[in-house]
């Protein structure tokens, strides 16, 4: 049986009048990647934050003890901080043991540049960064948002070899996305998201059509 | 300890932004020095006189030069002539705080000596008023200081006439006075008796009584006077108050928007939510920026205690003790700033975006400062209102740090008020900060 690494038990998300996510079940399990597939509104990064922990549900749980790595939409760092200052400030508060030595392998691994302010690099090195630090913790669960959307096509496969690095060490990925061609090379299951409800979830081969459906 | 050094970190790295969160309050802090001298100098206030009164009046035999005796009397008020009408509509408008009108026939009373006549003062209904009122009733007195004087020559005078005899003349009538020398002679050329020696008897006794007149009436007309010996102690740009003022819109400028901009900044730069995974709870953020802001105001506090205490000691002015109470000084506004810095924490976590957040502090701390400004003679909901935010406490904190002679029970109170209301704005910000995140 595969092991569930992360599961969302029944988790809604509420503001005010709003239902920006309905109840919703999903687990994450190990060795497998999942596609939250939806357009603008539809709940994706709603459901990402709060598997990730950074949102708490109106109602429901999260389940699950493994380390989770997030990376949000819009990149999260300081700008006036360098990558490198970032990296080993991060490193330091998942409590890294060697953050300085953490900072230094993925730096190196992304080939950011290490000490221009974070705020001055190019969009695509700043996603770069955003992903870089959702790994500071060596995540077992990968909660990825949109990882690619600013991304020019090389940047986009350099993502998606680290992602699948993980994916094949026994990791669990999710990833919201609205682009079809990541789904079909990437994901294991899909779930389409349309104004806060689940309208389908599944194989990737027949999500298609509830996709259009929600896209139209 | 690490949020803050990478708060520290951003600031150092942010010049423009460090220069004008110094500067700035530094401006402010003079251009608050230069309203409080203007509130406490001189008032305006017309001077309307209905009565004709001419350059130079005769009052009890004495000369008195109307506009000199202004100049002399009117030391906190200038008086300004003007017509009735235009003293009504200055007044109105606010361009004068007060009238004060000679109504016609006043200074024939004055000159009869046996009336009392009346000045008659209208004022504004800013909140000013009280303080016009006082001043304008220590012109009255001091004007009747000046008369007094006269008055008791002129009574002198009389008591003089009755002594030594002369010629006076008394609501428009010439009379020849006998006087009491006089009357011992004519009393020595008529032959002795009894009842001529009851009259010498009362001669003597009269004239005792009446050289006893002078120290009598001036007596009664100042039973208690007040002497001001001139002390050289410090100028008013270097009072202690002054540097507590300084000290305090400073530290609470900087101390708030730096807060609210760094608060702020977390959600701007996304990084509240990844903070808030679980890496750092929301009372830690909380306390970083209340760290923060304490550390830079206590950096920004003890510049200025320095620099005033080497401009106190180069100028060899006396009173107070610039060093001494240096540490109490410091921890006094490491407090106030953390207060302050706790109200601009849940500012920042309320405007949810950096520039609101700084245009909210900017807009907020001003009112927070001039509220404390307000004495609670002139509007006392001000005075509530404003014992409620740090800024008036870190005033008095620092103002019986560096000057009263027993500061201890003072600097108790202000210090639990500053740790009450940074708890209270402490547990706000902790709320509003779990808002931004979400």
């Amino acid at each position: 049986m595969t092991e569930v690494l992360l599961r969302a038990v029944g988790v809604s998300r509420r503001y005010g009048e709003l239902e920006a996510l309905a109840p919703i079940d999903l687990a994450l399990c190990a060795g497998q990647t999942v596609a939250l597939v939806g357009p603008n509104g539809a709940g994706k990064s709603t459901l990402l934050s709060i598997l990730a922990g950074a949102l708490e549900p109106s109602a429901g749980r999260v389940e699950g003890d493994a380390r989770t790595g997030w990376v949000p939409q819009r990149p999260a760092h300081y700008a006036r901080l360098t990558a490198r200052e970032n990296l080993e400030l991060f490193a330091r508060l998942e409590g890294v043991a060697d953050a300085s030595a953490a900072a230094a392998r993925l730096l190196e691994r992304f080939s950011l540049p290490p000490d221009q302010p974070s705020g001055e690099l190019s969009v695509g090195n700043r996603q770069r960064l955003n992903v870089a630090l959702s790994l500071l913790g060596e995540p077992q669960v990968l909660l990825l948002d949109e990882p690619t959307a600013s991304l020019d096509p090389g940047q986009r496969r350099r993502v998606w070899e680290i992602v699948s690095g993980l994916h094949e060490s026994g990791g669990a990925v999710c990833f919201a996305t609205q682009n079809v061609e990541e789904v079909g090379q990437h994901a294991d299951r899909v779930l389409v998201l349309q104004g806060g409800r689940p309208v389908y979830a599944g194989d990737p081969d027949g999500y298609a059509e509830a996709a259009e459906e929600a896209f139209r | 300890m690490l949020l803050f050094g990478k708060d520290v970190r951003i600031l150092c790295r942010s010049p423009v932004l460090l220069g004008a969160l110094l500067a700035y309050p530094i401006v402010i802090a003079v251009l608050v020095g230069l309203v409080a001298g203007y509130a406490s100098s001189k008032p305006r206030v017309a001077f309307v006189d209905e009565d004709g009164i001419p350059p130079v009046v005769q009052v009890a035999g004495h000369r008195f030069h109307v506009q000199t005796i202004i100049d002399d009397v009117a030391k906190n008020v200038t008086l300004v002539r003007m017509s009735r009408a235009e003293a009504a509509r200055e007044l109105s408008s606010g361009k004068v705080v007060a009238t004060i009108t000679v109504p016609p026939g006043f200074l024939d009373k004055l000159t009869s000596t046996v009336q009392t006549p009346s000045l008659i003062l209208r004022t504004g209904h800013g909140g000013l008023t009280p303080v016009v009122t006082e001043q304008t009733q220590a012109l009255v007195y001091q004007l009747n200081r000046k008369l007094q004087d006269a008055f008791v020559k002129a009574d002198l005078d009389y008591v003089r006439l009755i002594q030594q005899g002369g010629h006076t003349t008394l609501l428009g009538h010439g009379y020849d006075v006998l006087g009491l020398d006089a009357m011992e002679k004519l009393l020595g050329s008529l032959p002795p008796g009894q009842r001529v020696a009851r009259m010498k008897q009362f001669v003597a006794f009269a004239r005792f009584a009446l050289t006893q007149t002078g120290s009598a009436l001036a007596a009664t007309a100042n039973p208690i006077g007040l002497r001001q010996p001139k002390t050289r102690g410090r100028s008013w740009v270097l009072s202690a108050q002054v540097q507590a003022y300084g000290i305090a819109v400073t530290v609470t400028f900087l101390a708030l928007l730096l807060a609210a901009g760094a608060t702020a900044a977390e959600r701007d730069e996304g990084t509240i939510g990844r903070l808030g995974r679980g890496l750092v709870s929301l009372g830690r953020l909380v306390w970083a920026k209340v760290a923060l802001a304490g550390a830079a105001g206590l950096v920004l506090g003890a510049t200025i205690a320095v620099v005033f205490g080497i401009v106190v000691e180069v100028g060899g002015v006396t009173g107070g003790e610039p060093w001494a109470r240096l540490p109490l000084l410091l921890a006094g506004v490491l407090l106030a700033a953390g207060a302050v810095g706790a109200a601009g924490t849940l500012l920042g976590a309320l405007s949810r975006e950096a520039r609101t957040a700084s245009l909210l502090a900017v807009l907020i701390v001003l009112p927070v400062i001039f509220l404390g400004l307000v004495p609670k003679a002139v509007a006392a909901p001000a005075a509530w209102i404003s014992d409620v935010l740090p800024f008036v406490h870190a005033v008095r904190l620092f103002s019986a740090a560096l000057y009263d002679a027993s500061p201890w029970r003072t600097v108790a109170i202000e210090t639990a008020w500053l740790l009450g209301i940074g708890f209270v704005f402490g547990l706000l910000a902790r709320a509003g900060m779990k808002r931004l995140a979400a």
